[in-house]
Order: C-alpha cells, then structure tokens, then sequence
C-alpha cells in the first residue's frame, strides 16, 4: 500500500475540524456538537484522513494521503509544544507505515523539520513545503501588485515574522526587488542577523520588533508569523496597502474591509485531484477547486517528480534559486497560483480598485 | 482532601483500608463505577468460556478458560474493593447495554465466527478495559489506583495476544476481516459509545444505584469524555497493531454515537 507522497497537516479552526468530522460521519447522521467535539478530537490520534490522486498536464499522476495530527486548534501555542511534537512524530511514523516516498510537514507540523530537531524516522523523506509556500506569496505579491497598477520596484514591502523559514525565504527573494523592506520579527537577535545579511547583499532595509514602527510605510505586507490564532490588527496601514496573509492559521484579524487583504501561499493544481472520501470543499475551504497550501502541493509537485527527497529543510535555508526550482517544477506540472481571494471571496476587483487611492 | 459530612464515624472505620476519605457522594460513585467493572469482567468471564466451548484444541480450550477465570478474578477484586469502601457492588450481567454486548458476542458463536467473537472480546471491549482503567488507576485514591492499574495490564497482555493472533487472521484475507470489524463495529462499538456518550440515549444503565452515574464522576476526578476519548483512541492504536487502514477506523469511529 505504499503511495508517492504524504500531507501531514492540521486543521486550522474548529470551525474545520467540525466540518472534516461531519463529513465522515456521512450526510445520514447528525453533526456532533461543538461542545463534544471539543472533547473528542484531542484523543483522536494521527492517521490518514483520505486518499489523493494528483494529475499533471504532463501526463503523469501521482498517489497520496492527507495524514492529520489532530492537533486541537487551540492547542498551538507553545504550552503545549511537547504534546504537539509527539502528534508530528506520531504522524511522520504513520506516513512512513503507509510507505509514502516524502512527506510533506505542513503548518505547525513543519516545526518538527525547521527546528533541526531528530527523532524523524529515515524510511521516508521529509519537507517542509516552505519552498512552495515562498514562491507562491512571491507570485501572489507579483500579481497583486500588477492588478494595483503598482511594480515591485517602487513598492515598500514589509514582512512580519520576517526570520521565520517562510518569512525569510520571502525576504530573501524579494530583497533586492523592492523600494525598501521592512523587517519585523520577535527575536530581535535573528531580526539583526537578517537585517544584515540583507543589506550586506545591498538590500534597503529596516528592522524592528513592533509592528507599529513600520506598518504606517508599507505598501505590500507580508504575514508569515507562527501565530495560535489571527491576532494582528494592522490599523495604522495606509489606505492603498495590500496584505497578503499567508499564515496558517491567519494572522491577521479583520475588522473593517480596510486593509485589502489576500490569502497568501495557495495554489491551484489545473489538473485537478481528487480525495476519498471526497472531502473536497471540506479540507479545501477557498472558493475555488483544487487549491491548497503551498506547503501540501510541494509534497505533490516531489511525488509528481519522483523526487523523494528533503527539497525544504532546517530554517531559513530557503534561497531564490531553491524557489525559482520548485517553480519551474510546479509549472511542469501545470500548478498555478490560485486566485487572489480570501474568505469573503475573490478579492480581484478589491485590488484594482487600489488604482484610484494611490 | 478530606471531606466530613454526617457519617463521620462510618468514614473512620474505612479510611484505613483506603487511605483516603471518601465523602457519600465519592463512596456512590465508586460503587457504580465498580458495578460496571464486576459486569464488565463477568461478560468477559461468560465470553471466554464460551469460546472455550469454541475450541478443538485442548491448548486453545485451557488458554480460553483460563482466560475466564482471570476475568471472574478481577470481578471478584472489583467486589472487594467495593467491601473496602463499605458499600455492596452490584452487577447484573443482563443489564441493557451489556446484555446486547453479550448477544452480539453469543451470535458470533452461534455461527462459528471464532475471529468475530476475538474482535468483540478483545479488540473492543479489552481496549475500553484497558483505557478506562488506566484512567481510572491516574486519579483514584491509592488502594484504588492500585487494583485498576494491575487489572489494566493484565488486560493490555490480552489486547496485545490479540493482536499478534489477529494481524495473522486479516493477513490471509484482509477484505473478510475487515468487513468482519466493520459489522461488529457497528453494533459492539455502538452500544460502548453509548454507555460513555454524555447521557444515556437508551435511558438507564440498569446498574447505577440511583440516577445516571456520569453526572457526579467528576466528584472523584473522572468524566465521561475522557475515558470515552482515552478508549476510542485504545481502540483505534489497536485496530492500527493489526493492520486495519487507520482512514477506515477514524470514518467508523466519526460514525459513533455521542
């Protein structure tokens, strides 16, 4: 029963994990209350959800499955690390059971491959899907802003969560495309190390630890922090930024339709795949089909290759040739960048209405 | 913590066999925890002998009933825990949820379907033995404690004999086996999640002295949705030993009453 790939995720809010539960309880049967289905999704332990079969325009498919951790989705915050640790291991263990060539850590679960930590059994290869997820915020950023009327080049793009693996990658490829770019991180000591490597390589940059110090400039933001649940405000941005969120869960919390904000790191497999149990529209919660985290489709563009290797791996080891590859990868198999939306919907028109602010 | 309310002088004479002062309300639950035990352990004393009866094998006939005694033994240690905290344990092997366990297990028999009848005994009902005790063995007094947690590894041996012999079973027809799992599910896993759902969808258990039990666990620092949880998952980690796809298990389980 071995299969090219595995997705190792988590679900992000209760409101998804109601929705997974329901699903495989079947149309017959009544949804179980939220109240209970808090009590019994933290004893679920990790197995595969459902079964995927990829297609590519280049002919070739590729077998996989969607393995969850059944992390609480108000369990991800440090308290409780340990517990979560074991729920990845636990999952990388069934992937390997289930004979999958790589696996994909998607989410939390990539902590595990970014934090060096070991413990990760070696029949199977492993990734964090960090590349994927890069280089399409990078893409999304690109076509936001040509929609906007506006170019990379006199943009001023501030990333928050900037030395985070995905965070720095996106640094690190945009750096020397921008204006300008702003840097914030809580660690200020891996904040001041990046802020130098990037204006030794000739970047313009400013760095600090608080928000607020540099939204008011931005003009492109970036949220690629590990956050428990959406807490950033970013009210003090101007009228005319544009937000990509790629944060899973979200990072930003929204109030008013003021900032545009976009959901960053999706893609769009034009194939299509297809799960059973069918859980499309369940796992895939964006108004479009067969979109999925960046992270999940590197381990289906590496099963689609063949490639069973650890292509994303460690943290901030994410380099623009490494992004451009997986790119040209994901091409080859015709996976696109999915449509600027969010969870009201396309979000398109919203950008280019930015045309008559700035 | 020591709680003292009008039977004083009765708390006296048994803190000494437990080490710990029961308050009227503790003393209750324990006792209707214990009568699900002592019933829970006959079914199983009544199951193996029945697949004693099962067995051509003089080997497989003494291992069966040997089995059955060692349920009828932890019964018995059940009851004595009950005595140590001053209160008779009751036990009625044909109360509703359990009388339709046994009759689940009686019609496996009935039909020869020794690997069925394994499944029920222990697969199923081991798991939730094994689970519930141990949970039980983290939060009760010591002597307490200690009965549950002995009891629940004698009963982890037996999950763990059942799945080397029943990983063997599904490996030389995989599909009979699991649709064997599938059907009992159904109907064993069914009548379990219902004995641990929040209420008593079926009305009552036919052991509880009073009303339902599951209200006042908390009084002695259990609830039912731990130790439904703690046996779901016992079960699907053993389900998982013997080979079953774990996609399958988490959609019959996602299917059980709450």
């Amino acid at each position: 029963m071995s299969v090219d790939f595995a997705l190792i995720g988590h679900l992000e809010d209760w409101d998804a994990a109601a929705s997974v539960v329901s699903a495989l309880r079947g149309r017959e049967l009544p949804p179980i209350p939220a109240d209970e289905l808090r009590t019994i999704v933290p004893w679920l332990p990790p197995r595969t959800v459902c079964r995927v079969l990829v297609h590519s325009v280049a002919g070739v498919e590729a077998r996989g499955i969607y393995i969850d951790t059944f992390i609480p989705p108000d369990r991800l915050d440090t308290r409780f690390l340990h517990e979560n640790l074991g729920r990845v291991r636990d999952a990388a263990q069934y992937a390997v059971k289930e004979g999958a060539g790589v696996a994909t850590l998607g989410g939390f679960t990539s902590i595990l491959l970014e934090g060096k930590l070991d413990g990760l059994p070696e029949a199977t290869q492993f990734t964090t899907g960090n590349t994927m997820t890069v280089a399409l915020i990078v893409r999304g950023i690109e076509r936001a802003l040509s929609i906007a009327g506006r170019s990379l080049e006199e943009s001023t793009v501030l990333i928050i969560g900037a030395t985070g693996d995905v965070g720095s990658g996106c640094a690190r490829h945009l750096a020397l495309r921008t204006r300008r770019m702003l840097l914030c991180a809580r660690n200020a000591g891996r904040l001041a190390a990046l802020h130098n490597e990037l204006r030794s390589a000739g970047a313009i940059t400013t760095a600090s630890t608080v928000v607020d110090d540099l939204a008011d400039e931005a003009d492109v933001v970036i949220c690629a922090a590990s956050l428990g649940a959406p807490t950033l405000h970013l009210e003090s941005l101007p009228a005319h930024a544009i937000v990509c969120d790629a944060g899973y869960p979200k990072n930003v919390l929204r109030r008013s339709g003021r900032p545009v904000i976009f959901f960053g790191g999706l893609g769009r497999v034009s194939k299509g795949f297809r799960m059973w149990p069918d859980l499309e529209g369940v796992l895939n919660r964006h108004p479009y089909p067969h979109v999925a985290q960046g992270c999940l489709l590197e381990g289906m563009i590496l099963g689609l290759e063949r490639r069973f290797e650890s292509f994303s791996r460690g943290r901030g080891a994410i380099t623009p040739e490494r992004v451009d590859e997986m790119w040209a990868m994901a091409q080859r198999h015709g996976i696109e960048l999915a449509p600027l939306h969010n969870a009201a919907g396309c979000i398109e028109d919203e950008i280019a209405a930015l045309k008559r602010i700035a | 913590v020591r709680l003292i309310d009008s039977q004083e002088a009765y708390m006296e004479t048994q803190a000494c066999c437990t080490d710990t002062v029961l308050s009227f309300q503790q003393q209750s639950v324990w006792a209707d925890v214990f009568a699900q035990a002592v019933t829970g352990e006959l079914i199983g004393a009544m199951n193996y002998r029945t697949l004693a009866e099962m067995c051509d094998l003089a080997s497989e006939k003494a291992e069966a009933s040997e089995h059955a005694e060692r349920e009828e033994a932890h019964a018995q240690m059940f009851r004595r825990l009950g005595e140590r905290i001053g209160t008779q344990v009751r036990s009625d092997v044909d109360a509703p949820y359990w009388s339709r366990i046994r009759a689940a297990f009686v019609r496996c028999a009935t039909r020869g379907d020794r690997t069925g009848c394994f499944v029920i005994q222990e697969v199923m009902l081991e798991s939730f033995a094994v689970a519930s005790y141990g949970r039980i063995a983290r939060i009760a007094p010591p002597a307490i404690a200690t009965t549950f947690a002995a009891i629940a590894a004698e009963e982890h041996e037996h999950v763990e004999h059942a799945v080397a012999l029943l990983r063997g079973i599904r490996e030389r027809d995989t599909d009979a086996f699991d649709t064997t799992v599938k059907t009992l599910h159904a109907e064993v896993m069914t009548t379990l999640a219902e004995m641990v759902a929040s209420e008593d969808p079926k009305g009552h258990c036919g052991l509880c002295s009073g009303t339902c039990v599951k209200e006042a666990l908390p009084a002695v620092g259990l609830c039912t949705s731990e130790l439904r949880g703690a046996s779901l998952r016992q079960y699907m980690q053993t389900l998982d030993a013997i080979g079953v796809p774990g996609d399958a298990s988490l959609q019959w389980v996602a299917q059980l009453p709450v």
